[in-house]
């Protein structure tokens, strides 16, 4: 691996006006990791993706730096980000619906992707077509190559999309919610086949999810998104099983698992207090601080990221050898 | 509040079938029938926590409709109290409106933006003419959802996601309902907010002795506020029983896929989640 | 779909709750002013205006022949705009057209717009028996051109102000209809209609308290951009001499007197014409301004 990362975005600001989105994010991703990143309404998320995907909606503006293979793509032309845009990084969406054209079949979009960025003629994208459908295990590919996305169910258009997605083996995937649409039975088919499609091409990928067991399931570092700031990083593993960040630990408690569900009525889920804050009227310093029950006045500036393991942004944080366990 | 088996249920579907005509695919063709429920049969106990599974096109949106009186099944009963629903008179029909309430998936849609919160919670008993002292309940129900009265002169646009679920179920209380029917109430929120909302649907049951039937596509949300769990697909009820019976040895094949289809944080930190 | 990107939708949505308290926040938060709405509301009072200081004062009688005083140029003493071939004040005709048009083509926008609401109300809410019946019935009303209708009305009932304003409104009745179901349907699938419906609301409630509310910044939006179209088609009508004739005023009818004349003063053609185009132009800018800030659903789709 090359220590050059195939993503590093840095100090990276998304704002309308004077909404501030997201208030400086440094991500890194290195060829061929895995990296999550977790937060729910209002943390910026899926802005910070499509800004690095340069798809921000008109009013939108970026600060920072969004470094990609030797460029900032924030300072590219659009001519030459729509030329990198499905060759050295693609993304995948939570709508693949309204992703797709609905006007031309998934074939020809896809064997399109392939000929702009390939000297590939017809036969040969077809065939590469032909090739994805069949790793994508969709069924009759032959057929499905000739389908209207209309006329196929949500799993198998979320499955076009990767197709689509990987047809020329990119350096980066962003995948944006990807199984958030579909249903639980599916949402474990479609990780499966992004799983094994990122194995198999060597790609890095940076998932953007509201849901941390599709994060352990998929990736090996994570980011904790609130209020438009990275709040904790680090391995999966070590912000999962000991998370320092009050705003992690309480996500994960809060999640009704298989774990439990043997209180049966009895107990209640421990829950963070308070609500989700907009845009409009988020708290100055750690956002978290009104629905943290640790907030001090300390909590008033902002906490920078810290630590060895894991790094979290708390003035408070849980230390750093907690047992794995939890309740 | 457990589901013993004496009694009458407080509402009940028995032998239930739905069909839906399709569209006409030619001008004077035939239109063809779609069965969304198949015989079944499903009931709660009064102050019981119900729950149904299954995915998407399984039918339990179709038996929600059914249950809260929207739709008259194609076949069999609906009950309430042991009352056949579809040949109540205008009082009994008043009196079921009142004691069966619902919250909805999507808080945003599910209040007119247009109408302050205050006077959207007393639509339901001004609309079934409930003789009760409507300060007073707003107040009550207020507190028992964990708002302020602050929030009555606001519009829903002022409130986040999970406010203005409380303020739904708030909505849904305000009638002093036997049964609460709530649909995906917590699929639409986010997930910090997920627990709150499923606690308090929770306490609603144990303090006031309500009835719940919760419908949800996930399998451990209804697990953790239920005590009974219908499994639904392909317009049938294929299991019921308690939640971690299912878990544990599910029977029915949509029961088992639903279960293998559950990711945990465990099982990913363990590499076997995607098995 | 709350998750994703709702910040980005959030803002969004804010913006679209209406003239009620968000309408006030909404232009602070955007932080900026919407020019075509600005310029359009100062061009639509001026005419309104205009119009209304006719009602009391006119600076001459835009009847009044006066052969002596017959094709005064602008800015002539007492006759600040001049006077036509007969001596007729043209300023005073000008106001007196203002207050016509707004008779005309705002009085057929209205009952356009209230039977329109009546119909699309009642085809979104009714059996699909009643809601085919209702839109084909528009649908038929559409096929007829209104210039062709008004001519024949104008013909069998005769020319004048009020067979202006009922063809016009036959014109506009069915389009409404249109936009009024189609804006309902998107109300009627809303969960606080449904919630409505299972507390027993009856239909009347629901289109009275929930729908029309809700769809009233539609309805804002259609009457303003019709109003311009009434204005446009009166004044075509009056043009081939089936609107409006003297002693009555109208823009359209001015334009017909002055091409009368046009080898002589070609200026006289320029007035009403002005006029025309600064009152449609006004309230095309309002029209489409207001559908900015009420509507961002159509916003977006725009951009």
């Amino acid at each position: 691996m090359t220590d050059q990362p195939v993503l590093d975005v840095r100090g990276l600001v998304v704002r309308r006006d004077d909404l501030v989105a997201v208030r400086g994010v440094d991500i890194q991703v290195r060829a061929g990791q895995r990296v999550g990143l977790v937060g729910e309404s209002g943390a910026g998320k899926s802005l910070t993706a499509l800004a690095v995907m340069g798809l921000l909606q008109l009013g939108w503006t970026t600060e920072g730096q969004v470094l990609h293979d030797g460029v900032d793509l924030t300072r590219i032309s659009d001519r030459a980000f729509s030329s990198r845009r499905g060759r050295t990084l693609s993304m995948i969406f939570q709508d693949p619906l309204s992703a797709l054209n609905p006007t031309q079949r998934v074939g020809a979009q896809i064997t399109g992707v392939v000929r702009r960025h390939t000297e590939a003629s017809r036969d040969d994208a077809r065939a590469q077509a032909l090739e994805l459908f069949t790793q994508m295990h969709l069924p009759r590919p032959e057929q499905m190559l000739r389908a209207y996305p209309h006329e196929l169910s949500g799993g198998q258009r979320q499955r076009v999309m990767i197709a689509m997605a990987m047809a020329c083996y990119p350096q980066l995937i962003i995948a944006d919610e990807p199984t958030t649409a579909l249903d639980v039975t599916v949402q474990k088919q479609v990780l499966r086949l992004l799983d094994a499609a990122v194995q198999d091409r060597g790609s890095a990928l940076l998932l953007i999810t509201h849901d941390l067991s599709v994060i352990a399931a998929m990736c090996d570092h994570v980011l904790v998104m609130y209020g438009g700031r990275v709040v904790e990083e680090g391995p999966v593993r070590e912000v999962l099983r000991s998370p320092r960040h009050p705003y992690t630990k309480g996500l994960l408690e809060s999640q009704p698992t298989l774990d439990n569900i043997e209180l049966e009525g009895t107990a209640r889920l421990p829950s963070i207090r308070g609500n989700v804050p907009s845009l409009h009227d988020m708290p100055t310093g750690c956002a978290f601080r009104t629905r943290c029950d640790r907030a001090t006045a300390q909590c008033e500036v902002v906490p920078v990221l810290e630590g060895d393991a894991s790094r979290a942004a708390c003035w408070h944080p849980e230390p750093a050898l907690s047992q794995a366990g939890r309740s | 509040m457990s589901a013993e088996t004496h009694g009458v249920p407080i509402i009940a579907a028995s032998g239930v079938c739905q069909e839906y005509k399709l569209a006409r695919r030619t001008l004077l063709g035939r239109r063809e029938r779609l069965a969304a429920l198949q015989d079944v049969s499903f009931h709660a106990m009064p102050g019981e926590a119900v729950g149904v599974v299954g995915e998407s096109g399984s039918g339990k949106s179709t038996l929600t409709r059914l249950l809260v009186g929207q739709e008259r099944p194609t076949a069999g009963v609906m009950e309430h109290e042991g009352r056949d629903l579809w040949s109540l008179d205008r009082d009994g029909r008043q009196e079921f409106r009142r004691s069966v309430q619902v919250v909805l998936q999507n808080p945003r849609s599910s209040l007119d933006p247009r109408m302050r919160v205050g006077s959207s919670l007393l639509q339901p008993l001004r609309a079934l003419h409930v003789e009760v002292d409507m300060a007073a309940r707003v107040r009550e129900v207020l507190e028992q959802v964990g708002l302020g009265t602050d929030v009555l002169s606001k519009y829903p646009h002022e409130f986040s996601g999970g406010q203005l679920q409380r303020i739904a179920i708030a909505r849904a209380l305000m009638p002093h309902p036997k049964v609460v029917i709530a649909d995906e109430p917590v699929s639409a929120l986010d997930v910090s907010i997920q627990a709150q909302v499923l606690n308090l649907l929770k306490d609603l049951v144990t303090e006031l002795g309500l009835t719940l039937v919760l419908i949800a596509h996930d399998l451990s949300v209804v697990a953790y506020t239920t005590s009974r769990v219908a499994v639904m697909s392909g317009g049938r009820i294929v299991e019921t029983g308690r939640p971690a019976d299912l878990f544990h040895h599910p029977t029915a094949e949509a029961t088992q896929a639903l279960v293998d289809a559950v990711l945990t944080v465990e099982n990913g930190l363990a590499g076997k989640a995607l098995r | 779909m709350s998750t994703a990107a709702d910040g980005m939708i959030t803002a969004g949505e804010l913006a679209g709750r209406g003239p009620d308290p968000a309408g006030a926040r909404r232009g602070r938060r955007r932080g900026q002013v919407n020019t075509g709405l600005v310029v359009g509301l100062v061009m639509t009072v001026t005419f309104l205006a205009i119009a209304a200081l006719s009602l009391v004062w006119t600076p001459a009688d835009p009847n009044a022949v006066a052969p002596a005083d017959r094709l005064l140029p602008f800015g002539s003493p007492g006759h600040l705009i001049g006077t036509d071939a007969l001596g007729r004040d043209i300023a005073s005709a000008l106001m007196i057209g203002a207050r016509t048009s707004i008779v005309v083509a705002a009085g057929a926008a209205l009952l356009g717009l209230v039977l329109g609401t009546v119909a699309g109300l009642t085809a979104a809410s009714a059996r699909p028996f009643v809601d085919e019946t209702v839109m084909r019935g528009a649908d038929i009303l559409l096929s007829i051109p209104g210039v062709v209708f008004a001519l024949v009305l104008a013909a069998t009932v005769g020319a004048g102000v009020g067979s202006t304003v009922f063809a016009l409104s036959v014109f506009f009745t069915p389009s409404f209809t249109r936009v009024v179901r189609a804006a309902a349907l998107r109300v009627l699938g809303e969960d606080y209609v449904a919630a409505a419906q299972l507390y027993g609301r009856n239909r009347l409630f629901i289109l009275a308290r929930h729908v029309l509310p809700n769809i009233f910044s539609v309805l804002i939006v259609q009457f303003t951009l019709y109003f311009a179209v009434g204005i446009l088609t009166e004044a075509g009508l009056s043009y081939l001499g089936v609107g409006v004739n003297r002693p009555d005023i109208s823009w359209g009818m001015l334009l017909k007197e002055a091409q009368e004349t046009v080898g002589v003063a070609s200026p006289l053609a320029i007035w009403p014409g002005l006029a025309i185009v600064f009152a449609v132009l006004g309230l095309n800018l309002l029209g489409d301004g207001l559908r900015d800030v009420l509507d961002p659903r159509l916003r977006k789709r725009a951009s």
